[in-house]
């Protein structure tokens, strides 16, 4: 129980006790929680509450960085060169400015998370009791929002309480950017530490936006064996009226499912949805389908399968209203933060709105009530699949017209020179030219949906719809499935990892998450995530990424999510749920550290982030790092101590954060049982680091789920499969496999042959395992009692 | 290192399935009723090292998709071995022959199941003479101890039924020795730092007769670990002079927990849950939670996943046992020393338990001694205190003539939360304010900090956000 502003007023009160006049009270916040736990030195953090924290971490992993671009144009001074050392007019120079961009999009990030999860409880707060009881897992979740113990240093019970977390987050938030205004902050390193203190209020964010779901829609409360839902182009069923809801923010999809359930409509028509809106309407109805990533708009929309599109918020493609009205197909703005221009009907009679959409009077309207969306949109796609019988609604090319369109390409390249990944077009046009679609076709595969060719295309080829066209086979072969996004990790889950993490078998954990500007499709994150899975690592997912991971079939016809288990242990593959799940994948970490340790969250953060970089063996990956969200999201496992490797679009982040595995003087840890420094060689070697190709960042992955806790039985098994994978992309040993075996007991017992004789001439060592921290406040004393 | 043999051995295919369809052969299995692995001891002498004998036909001459009888006796010499090792080394074969890409290993003794996939068959793995190659270098590699080895393989033959029926007889000793060996019989207990890695204050002490908590290490594990890893993880703790023979409080047991949790914890009793009980770490398989209504234990295992008879589920209960501390009534352990007879032994032993999920009851049938397993409740029985009680009362367990009404009460004691004292206490206060009475009864009213200002001093502007 937490409340602000109680404000008590009696003007006059007789008792036998006594009598009161004019008594007023009020009370800024009550805490009524019974917490036995004690509270710990930074409950409700500022940014400098923990800036001794990131400066430890920054300290190793200092940024490289990688200017996206030299100038500065925030303010009227500029713009400014900040090039060859060169100072801006405020006085900042490029490292500075680097960082200070990183901070706009981590906040930028942040702030739509924690803004979505303020909606999501002001809309269930007007719905429902602010007592409404959180509950993520029944009893087998016992630390319920591990994000928000940690750092609010508070036990939220109900939905009532989250809006003080929110109060939190909210003023943090305008703290930090406030921060970025010209001529405040000037310290590269101490924009850093923002940036990292905007990921760790975005994860509390997260974990408020998806607790408050999980409890209020009954969402699958931490469930390994959650439903498997349909995934893909190929499921959807165009004969009936169809529903595409593109977003983050579930409430308005919701109420349109209810809608069709009050009306007896489910079954007839059908409800899909692109990016996490998507991911968490299955999560509510598995009945509901998922399309794709955030890159299959496009595709999807031109295809002219979608009778009506909903639009949320984040993530949305800015020009939905032009591509909607292209196939004839009204469109629905439901946010706030995404008016799309289009009148506010909010208040209006539904059969009027209805009138309007199907009439095309109007190309859309903006209707910010959730449920009066879930009945103007149901009516409107059943009426609008009728009227759209008789127009063109595909904008996608038949392949005569392809063949067309590919005779006009005059090679000039400008598409593949706008295309992210230069994908050879014109090559494959001038194929296409000849009637042979195959080189088209496989393009589709690595394409990542921008429509950026069509824009540059003098010749006024549609691009992007002739690809798909030239997949049409493949698009309709999209057949997938996905397990439905299953919440938090049960603490339970959590005991049985436990002893085989210990032990070695298992090596890790792998986290999967994040948008779709994948380099060469999204079948690379499937692979990866079998890969790790196979080798008996947790491999988790979420968002976008889990979505990929669906797209993909294995030899015996299975998606990964058929082929793997869906429990958080060995060889699992994990779905959280969208974006805004993250929040558990941090929290799995935290937990540890509260269930084996028994440290106290409460208020603790760098505690436990410190306990959670020394010996939980996870990493991030996010290969397809898009948006500012994704950045924000990084930044919360970096505070955390969890290394993170994006794809090679990951550069454009301004800057890496990467260790010195040739300065020994970086790694040095206290052994906190005698106090003493003890060198524990570069682990995990990175804090942010990009990979070009999926095979480098798997040896990443491998290498960078050590820590200096590892037992040796478990630091020869994540070496076995760093020197397997290392092998296999370079074909020989890595060079730096010495610095990862403290001594001969580390060593993987298959390579011990090739190994001795590597690290006799480079010295083998006998180091001892400490008890690791970097904080000098973890050194236990000694106690009383003869020693 | 594997130069004998044609595919790759690695941990990377530990975790590999040959299907059906794609095995080549299929070795013992649930096809065949005989089936061992067996490693056995010897004297130097009876081992010729480095050799790999096959009895019956090899590999090669196996029908493609037919099962066989199948044997593996790997014999061992060396300075440093001893009979007791001899299980810890056989579970090394399933591990072993599983790094082995194309070869599947399921099961262990006597239920050895395995199978050679036909595409590691078509790139020459054709011989058990490879196989026993690859076995012969991972034992060296990882086990210095073992100075001589020599393996054979069985597929029929009059020797397979002999050395089969040796297996059987051999496992029946060895377990009989498992089960019978006692905790005074032996004078080195072990210690395992292996949980230390994420609970660094707990202290674990493995003994014949008290398996580690998290079930995966047995005394016999600690034996062979400490023997072939000296400087490792599991370590010889001399157990010193038996202090309680009632409690199992060891002094050597207690300077190595004053050593190991740097004064945090002094002294151990090895076989009860009060007073100074073992430290339980995070992994425990099941936990022993006092009832103090019944003056009895209740056990839960880590799988159970609705609430136990005091209305709290295994993951509320695991949170105030974890974390390395010594919590009284609070304790954590593995499911094997449930069949220990020291389980407890202080406080009552199985006398003491009275309530337990069926799913364990029924894999202890046989264990609990009969007179009290009766009186035992489930989940099916109790799900609460009261009907506990009921059932307790009407089965006549051990606990009930414990239950000597109090003449005086005991002083009430109420946790403490660090509350302070209320600022207001009222015992009934009825209040009036705009035709509405609300009364407060028995009203405290707490307050970290209050600031009582006169009204008319309040400054604070209209409008704007409440934060």
């Amino acid at each position: 129980m937490n409340r602000k502003s109680i404000h008590i007023r009696l003007s006059e009160a007789k008792s036998s006790a006594g009598s009161v006049k004019d008594l007023d009270i009020q009370i800024g916040k009550i805490k009524g929680e019974q917490w036995d736990e004690k509270e710990g030195p930074t409950p409700f953090p500022d940014h400098a509450a923990l800036r001794t924290w990131d400066r430890t971490l920054l300290s190793r992993y200092k940024p490289l960085y990688l200017p996206f671009c030299d100038l500065c144009c925030l303010c009227t001074y500029g713009k400014c060169d900040l090039s060859g050392g060169k100072r801006g007019a405020c006085g900042i120079g490029m490292e500075a400015q680097q960082s200070r961009i990183v901070l706009l999009a981590a906040c930028i990030g942040a702030a739509t998370h924690i803004s979505h999860g303020r909606h999501l409880v002001d809309h269930l707060l007007e719905k429902m009791e602010r007592r409404t009881l959180i509950d993520v897992g029944g009893s087998n979740v016992d630390v319920e929002a591990p994000m928000i113990r940690l750092v609010c240093g508070m036990k939220p019970k109900t939905l009532g309480d989250l809006e003080t977390v929110l109060d939190y987050l909210e003023s943090q938030m305008t703290e930090l950017l406030a921060a970025a205004h010209t001529g405040q902050e000037s310290d590269p390193l101490d924009f850093e530490s923002k940036v990292f203190h905007a990921g760790m209020l975005d994860h509390v964010g997260l974990e408020v936006a998806d607790i408050a779901q999980i409890s209020a829609f009954d969402l699958p409360k931490a469930e390994p064996d959650a439903p498997l839902v349909d995934l893909g182009l190929g499921t959807i069923n165009a004969e009936k009226p169809v529903i595409l809801v593109i977003g983050h923010n579930v409430p308005p999809a919701i109420d349109i499912i209810k809608y069709s359930r009050e009306h007896d409509l489910s079954g007839k028509i059908e409800v899909t949805g692109i990016c996490c809106t998507a991911i968490d309407l299955t999560r509510f109805d598995p009945s509901a389908k998922i399309v794709g990533p955030i890159s299959w708009q496009l595709r999807y929309i031109r295809s002219g399968v979608p009778d009506l599109i909903v639009v949320d918020e984040q993530c949305v493609r800015a020009d939905l209203l032009i591509e909607a009205g292209n196939i004839q197909a009204p469109l629905i703005a439901t946010s706030s933060k995404n008016c799309a221009g289009l009148v506010d009907r909010t208040d209006d009679n539904p059969d009027d709105i209805v009138a309007d959409l199907i009439s095309g009077t109007v190309p859309g309207v903006l209707i910010l009530d959730p449920l009066k969306v879930g009945e103007v949109a149901v009516r409107t796609a059943l009426a609008s699949h009728e009227t759209r019988k008789t127009k063109k609604t595909s904008s996608i090319p038949t392949a005569e017209e392809l063949i067309e369109f590919a005779k006009r390409c005059g090679g000039c390249m400008e598409c593949t020179r706008a295309c992210p990944n230069e994908t050879p077009l014109p090559d494959a046009m001038k194929q296409a030219a000849t009637g042979d679609l195959s080189p088209l076709a496989d393009i589709y595969d690595t394409c990542i949906g921008c429509g950026r060719c069509d824009d540059v295309c003098n010749k006024e080829i549609p691009i992007h719809s002739s690809l798909v066209a030239a997949a049409r086979e493949k698009v309709l072969d999209e057949k997938y499935s996905v397990r439905a996004g299953r919440g938090a990790i049960q603490d339970i889950e959590i005991r049985e990892v436990g002893g085989p993490i210990v032990l070695g078998e298992i090596p890790g954990v792998v986290a999967f998450v994040g948008c779709a500007n994948f380099p060469n499709g999204a079948s690379e994150v499937a692979e990866m995530a079998r890969e790790f899975a196979k080798r008996r690592y947790i491999a988790v997912a979420s968002g976008c990424s889990a979505m990929a991971i669906g797209m993909y079939r294995n030899e015996d016809g299975q998606t990964p999510y058929e082929e793997f288990h869906g429990r958080f242990d060995a060889g699992g593959i994990v779905n959280v749920g969208s974006c805004v799940s993250n929040a558990h994948i941090a929290g799995a970490a935290i937990k540890i550290a509260s269930i084996f340790a028994k440290r106290n969250l409460r208020g603790n953060y760098e505690e436990i982030a410190d306990y959670v970089y020394n010996r939980v063996g996870a990493v991030g990956v996010a290969w397809g790092a898009m948006s500012q969200k994704a950045a924000a999201i990084a930044a919360g496992f970096w505070r955390l101590g969890i290394p993170v490797i994006v794809g090679p679009h990951g550069a454009k982040y301004r800057r890496m954060l990467l260790g010195r595995k040739d300065h020994d003087e970086d790694w040095y840890v206290f052994d906190s049982r005698t106090g003493e420094k003890v060198q524990v060689g570069p682990v995990p070697e990175h804090l942010f680091v990009t990979a070009e190709t999926k095979e480098e960042a798997m040896v990443l992955i491998a290498k960078l789920c050590t820590r200096p806790n590892d037992t040796s039985r478990g630091r020869s098994m994540k070496l076995t499969h760093y020197i397997d994978l290392y092998k296999r992309l370079y074909g020989i040993m890595p060079d730096d496999i010495h610095l990862f075996i403290r001594s001969p007991a580390d060593i993987p017992i298959t390579m011990k042959e090739e190994l001795l004789p590597i690290l006799q001439e480079k010295g083998l060592q006998d180091r001892i395992i400490p008890d690791p921290t970097l904080l000098k406040s973890q050194i236990r004393k000694q106690k009383g009692g003869s020693s | 290192m594997f130069e004998d043999i044609p595919v790759e051995v690695g941990l990377v295919h530990e975790g590999e399935r040959i299907r059906k369809e794609d095995m080549r052969v299929e070795l013992g299995g649930p096809k065949v009723s005989e089936k061992f692995e067996l490693v056995l001891v010897k004297k130097p002498d009876e081992i010729t090292d480095g050799k790999i004998s096959v009895i019956g036909p090899d590999l090669a001459d196996l029908e493609e998709g037919k099962s066989y009888p199948f044997g593996i006796l790997v014999e061992v010499s060396g300075e440093k071995l001893e009979d007791d090792l001899e299980g810890v080394f056989e579970r090394r074969i399933h591990e072993y022959l599983n790094y082995i890409q194309g070869v599947m290993h399921l099961n262990q003794r006597y239920d050895l199941w395995m199978r050679v996939g036909k595409k590691s068959f078509a790139k020459g793995l054709n011989s058990f003479h490879q196989i026993g190659s690859a076995l012969i270098s991972l034992y060296r590699s990882e086990l210095p101890i073992i100075e001589k080895i020599q393996i054979t393989f069985f597929t029929g033959g009059e020797e397979f039924h002999s050395t089969y029926n040796l297996a059987r007889e051999r496992y029946e000793t060895r377990d009989a020795r498992a089960r019978g060996l006692l905790d005074e019989e032996v004078d080195t207990f072990y210690g395992c730092a292996l949980c230390q890695s994420f609970a660094p204050s707990h202290i674990c002490v493995i003994t014949p007769q008290r398996y580690a908590n998290c079930g995966a290490i047995s005394w016999f594990d600690g034996r062979a670990a400490a023997r072939m890893d000296p400087e490792g993880p599991i370590f010889p703790i001399a157990k010193g002079e038996y202090l309680d023979s009632e409690h199992g409080e060891y002094s050597g047991v207690n300077e190595h927990a004053t050593k190991r949790s740097m004064g945090e914890v002094n002294r151990v009793w090895l076989y009860s849950a009060f007073g100074y009980p073992h430290t339980s770490c995070g992994c425990f398989e099941a936990i022993a939670f006092y009832i103090p209504e019944v003056e009895g234990f209740g056990i839960v295992h880590r799988r159970f996943a609705g609430p136990t008879v005091n209305g709290l589920p295994f993951s509320t209960l695991a949170d105030s046992t974890a974390g390395g501390r010594q919590v009284e009534g609070f304790h954590g352990i593995s499911l094997e020393y449930m069949r220990s007879v020291k389980f407890l032994q202080a406080d009552g032993g199985w006398n003491a338990i009275v309530w337990m999920p069926a799913e364990i009851k029924e894999l202890l049938d046989g264990i609990i001694p009969e007179n009290v397993a009766r009186a035992i409740a489930t989940e099916q029985d109790a799900l609460d205190i009261d009907t506990l009680t009921s059932f307790l009362t009407a089965h006549h367990h051990p606990v009930v003539s414990k239950w000597i009404l109090p003449e005086d009460t005991e002083e009430e004691t109420s946790p403490d939360y660090g509350t302070p004292g209320p600022v207001m206490s009222i015992g009934e206060l009825p209040l009036m304010a705009g035709g509405v009475k609300i009364i407060l009864k028995n009203a405290k009213i707490y307050a970290e900090r209050i600031i009582i200002q006169p009204a008319d001093n309040n400054k604070k502007k209209q409008g704007g956000k409440n934060v």
